[in-house]
């Protein structure tokens, strides 16, 4: 039980190797085990959802949603390592879900892979975390909201620099992140988007870290506002990741992930775009379609017993042949 | 615990083990049967306290060794638990299926508690919750697994079960 106190007690540069040992030698078979089982695990899933939607129509309505979804994110995964090009390494989540792991992860890829500490993990959708510590086959990673987590951010526009760390809230909250020592002067809004500024050496500028929800006010704060934001990844959903590797970083990765205000003002363009157009064929499309009310009438023959025409007709009368026509019955 | 018996508990254990790393993450549940602590536990009760509590400390090394955050925490509580097991065996000897499932329950919910404070990482209300909610949840399904891996392994432990 002494041993078991000093363990606990051990600082980091002692307990990483002692744990890196252990799980390179004795526990790496049980790893190697648990990650087939998770594999399974998903197999099993995605094997019943087929195996549901085939059964009955109205399940598949249901569940097709869930399965484009998964789609939809694993494409967004292609894609992004598409844009990436080079640089990263693909990996698999594996879940801990013993206490005290809410913040720790176990990532399939490890230094033979190419993996070193220190490498920034990132999800389609933006930061996952960051690597701690690498074995042959696996290595283990901590989320950003973890205690010792740390970013150096920005707002989308330049406005706004920062640190981003964990809130360390509690329930709901607890994978809430915090913008801290942002200058008084410089305010944001809720729904601005935090990406890392790239200093600091560790992760490369441009990568999504998350939304501001609005500011978290703390009375000890005097000229720095502090503000809370809703990761882009939440931890507990991720099932694939990319690490991205060391000689990554001096490129950067802007243009990954495409800005929100990117997104919109593309979305404008287009629609000005469509607008532009409407408003010039308009007119074109008006006199064509005047045009055509009495080609077709032209064209087609009118029976001058059937042809009537009432006097609160909204049809121009020029339009209509004087020989077809004839007026209404009073 | 003659060269047979040995032989056979060691076999119960390295089954309950890799069902931890087997069946556990296959199942998928919020809280999960503990096959580790089960395992800790039944070999706990034909040893001597000090060999329990070194063998509790090595699996809980093999469970820390995943876990940087809280290194030797389960190594603690899983010492912990392996020494009073044994050292409480004269309670639990008796091949009673209820007190079996207490024996279970009152080691993992142990396990859970002292792991999460010495993990100190939780405080508060959600201590509070994780302790009497969350670890109870899972104590009683480690006792449920226990139950059903002492029925399942029998034949190999020789136990009967009243």
């Amino acid at each position: 039980m002494a041993l078991s106190v000093l363990a606990r007690a051990l600082p980091e540069r002692m307990r990483d190797p002692l744990a890196a040992s252990l799980r390179q030698s004795l526990v790496a078979p049980l790893v190697a085990l648990q990650h087939d089982a998770e594999l399974t695990r998903r197999a099993w899933l995605a094997r019943d959802e087929v195996t549901l939607a085939r059964d009955s129509a109205t399940l598949r309505a249901m569940l097709t949603p869930v399965l484009q979804r998964e789609n939809g994110e694993l494409r967004q995964l292609l894609g992004m390592a598409q844009r990436l090009r080079w640089g990263f390494v693909p990996a698999e989540v594996l879940h801990g879900r013993n206490a005290g792991e809410d913040y720790t992860v176990m990532l399939s890829a490890g230094s033979r892979a190419g993996v070193q500490p220190f490498s920034p993990v990132v999800g389609n959708e933006g930061l996952v975390g960051m690597v701690k510590t690498v074995d042959p086959t696996m290595s283990i990673a901590i989320f950003s909201s973890h205690p010792d987590f740390r970013v150096s951010a920005m707002a989308a526009d330049g406005s706004a620099f920062g640190i981003v760390a964990a809130h360390l809230g509690t329930g709901a909250d607890r994978y809430l992140l915090e913008l801290r020592g942002v200058p008084v002067r410089s305010s944001l809004k809720a729904g601005t988007v935090v990406w890392s500024s790239g200093f600091g050496g560790v992760y490369p500028r441009g990568i999504p870290i998350g939304t501001v929800i609005g500011e978290d006010r703390k009375p000890a704060e005097g000229w720095a506002r502090t503000y809370l934001l809703r990761p882009a990844v939440v931890p507990a959903s991720v099932d694939a990741v990319m690490i991205l590797r060391r000689d990554q970083r001096p490129e950067g990765v802007e243009g990954v992930w495409v800005a929100p205000q990117s997104v919109d003002s593309a979305a404008k363009r287009i629609a000005g775009a469509v607008d532009s157009a409407s408003r010039t064929s308009a007119p074109v499309l008006t006199t064509a379609r005047r045009d055509s009310v009495p080609r077709r009438r032209k064209a087609a023959p009118v029976r001058p017993d059937t042809a009537v025409i009432r006097p609160d007709s909204a049809l121009r009368r020029d339009s209509i042949r004087a020989d077809t026509a004839q007026p209404a019955p009073p | 615990m003659n060269w047979s018996t040995g032989v056979r508990t060691a076999l119960a254990f390295f089954i309950l083990v890799v069902l931890h790393y087997t069946l556990r993450p296959v199942l998928g549940w919020r809280a999960e049967p503990d096959f580790l602590l089960i395992a800790l536990l039944l070999v706990a009760i034909r040893i001597r306290p000090g060999s329990a509590a070194v063998l509790g400390l090595v699996l809980g090394l093999f469970a820390d060794s995943v876990n940087l955050q809280a290194f030797g925490s389960a190594a603690l509580a899983m010492s912990v638990v392996a020494f009073s097991a044994s050292w409480l065996k004269a309670v639990f000897f008796a091949d009673n299926m209820a007190l079996n499932a207490f024996f279970f329950f009152a080691g993992k919910w142990l396990f859970n508690a002292m792991y999460l404070l010495a993990e100190r990482r939780l405080g508060g209300g959600e201590l509070v919750m994780q302790i009497l909610v969350w670890s109870s949840l899972s104590a009683a399904i480690t006792a449920i697994a226990g139950l059903a891996s002492l029925l399942i392994l029998r034949p190999i432990l020789r136990t009967s079960l009243t």
